[in-house]
């Protein structure tokens, strides 16, 4: 009778473990043969002059280095504005705001704020600069990914807070230490890697974004580096060349796309490498 | 209650009518209590009976928290430190206080011992190396950690850390030092070490020390206070209420028959 109890259990459990197996490699399947393609599509794609030469016509060989420009100095600018916003309201919530009314709304806020589609960012960025200056712009673009920045670092900053034990802040403030001094030179400290993985993740999240680009820093085949005139950006470029009946311009978005992916990539193992240190503190 | 209490003792810190609140929840119930200058007191009595809360009242660490409130007068420089006008950071610079946990901070053995010193002092980096390592030395630390300044104070040992906060407590000057349960996460030669150093500070501080350990009170403290559901059941010098307690709870308690 015991055994043959036993022998059911063993029987079910190898059922629910073949059952598990099939369900990550379904997963994970996916995600190779999408790894893949991108790779051995992109890679036909990658040159130097990938990285060197703005983008052209279909018919003559060109790049996407005014894309990568863009891209690059919307995010810096965004990450620029972002940061402290989200980082002190983070603060806030954690270190003042924890026992207030207003903190429950403001975090109920922030959340739908991060998971709002980033579409409707671009359509309120849309409205707040485009609209009023007449025309798109690299400041309108970096303004709606930093629209995107802010909610992710101000969760990350504030979880990474309450992480901090109260026990130091009662170390530092039983010294006599002010409050605000308090958390400048210990709690901060003592989280500095959690929020820095926070805006390493804020940064990859925004590098894929092409909805809020789409109405705000709209694109531009020429390089510029004016932010007042409308600029060029990854996501953009592999849009519009993807979804045009060129064969080279298709290459170059398979290679944009494989540039973005490893920028992410990167990011993530960067920001893995602060948790473990995060951990390891 | 205290009538062996030797006459030409000062009161550093005088308790009268203590009372503490965790919102609705009464946690001391009108305690007077002295605390003589330059003299080691330990509180004891079973986990609960108010304490922890007696101490974190003596330097208003409990306003870190909404909802807690204490009544009555703690008196200390003439002043009731209870009334709000007095300067929290500056009582709490007089009255340093070790936790449980040791609480390292997130930087450089060096710059745990400046951090305090740096907050009410500007001084040239020689006398500031000098306070530094005079501190380490009364926290019986230096010669174990004097080749590795610039390590960071989270490498070091529990026993080592809670000796740290200990220097760290002692470098700023205070007059009273709060010690609650300092050695309950320590091993017993780091409690030892620790004892012999609370020894050695009582010549110059006023010492309060909380502990859930009998023979700890006894080994380092002048007087006794023992607590019980909030309320101060007993206190007198150490030798006393180790021997001939008047209250028969605190005799119970002493010898492990409750608590």
């Amino acid at each position: 009778m015991r055994m043959k109890l036993y022998a059911r259990r063993r029987l079910r459990n190898g059922i629910f473990v073949a059952l598990s197996i099939a369900a990550a490699a379904f997963g994970i399947g996916w995600l190779a043969l999408i790894l893949g393609t991108l790779v051995i599509e992109g890679a036909s794609g990658m040159s130097t002059t990938l990285f060197t030469l703005p983008t052209m016509p279909p018919g003559s060989s060109g790049g996407v280095s005014n894309a990568i420009f863009g891209s690059v100095v919307m995010s810096a600018i965004a990450v620029a504005v972002g940061t402290p916003v989200g980082i002190l309201a983070g603060t806030w919530l954690a270190e003042y705001g924890r026992h207030a009314r207003f903190a429950v709304f403001v975090r109920f806020v922030n959340d739908i704020l991060l998971s709002a589609p980033s579409i409707l960012v671009g359509l309120f960025i849309y409205e707040l600069f485009v609209v009023h200056m007449g025309h798109f712009s690299a400041i309108a673009g970096a303004a709606a990914l930093a629209v995107i920045v802010i909610p992710v670092v101000v969760r990350t900053t504030e979880n990474m807070l309450l992480l901090v034990p109260n026990t130091l802040r009662e170390a530092a403030a039983a010294l006599g230490t002010p409050r605000n001094f308090v958390i400048r030179t210990v709690t901060w400290r003592a989280a500095r890697a959690g929020i820095i993985t926070g805006v390493l993740l804020a940064i990859a999240r925004i590098s894929g974004e092409t909805a809020p680009l789409l109405f705000t820093a709209f694109g531009n085949q020429f390089p510029s580096s004016d932010l007042n005139a409308p600029i060029a950006s990854l996501p953009v470029v592999i849009f519009q060349f993807a979804n045009s009946a060129y064969d080279d311009w298709h290459r170059l978005a398979w290679a944009a796309a494989l540039l973005i992916t490893f920028a992410v990539l990167s990011l993530s193992i960067l920001a893995r490498i602060f948790e473990s240190k995060r951990i390891s503190q | 209650m205290t009538e062996k209490t030797p006459a030409d003792l000062a009161k550093r810190i005088d308790i009268r009518d203590l009372s503490f609140y965790y919102g609705e929840h009464r946690a001391l119930k009108d305690v007077t209590v002295p605390l003589y200058e330059r003299q080691v007191t330990a509180f004891i009595g079973p986990s609960g009976c108010g304490k922890s809360t007696l101490l974190r009242v003596l330097n208003r660490i409990y306003e870190l928290y909404p909802n807690q409130r204490a009544t009555g007068q703690v008196i200390f420089d003439g002043d009731n430190v209870l009334e709000g006008n007095n300067d929290v950071n500056l009582l709490r610079a007089k009255i340093g206080m070790v936790f449980q946990k040791p609480t390292p901070f997130p930087m450089t053995i060096y710059d745990n011992i400046a951090y305090g010193i740096k907050l009410f002092e500007r001084l040239p980096k020689s006398e500031l190396d000098g306070r530094v390592e005079n501190a380490l030395k009364r926290a019986a630390l230096w010669n174990e950690v004097k080749d590795k300044l610039r390590q960071s104070g989270l490498s070091l040992s529990g026993g080592q850390q809670q000796r740290l906060c200990i220097a760290r407590s002692v470098a700023t000057r205070p007059e009273v030092i709060l010690l609650d349960e300092p050695c309950s996460a320590l091993d017993p030669i780091s409690t030892a070490k620790i004892e012999e150093l609370i020894d050695e500070l009582a010549n110059e501080y006023t010492i309060v020390i909380v502990t859930h350990n009998m023979q700890q009170a006894s080994r380092v403290s002048d007087f006794t206070a023992f607590m019980f559901l909030g309320e101060l059941v007993e206190f007198g010098t150490t030798e006393k209420m180790f021997t001939s307690p008047t209250v028969k709870r605190t005799e119970e308690y002493i010898t492990g028959r409750f608590g």
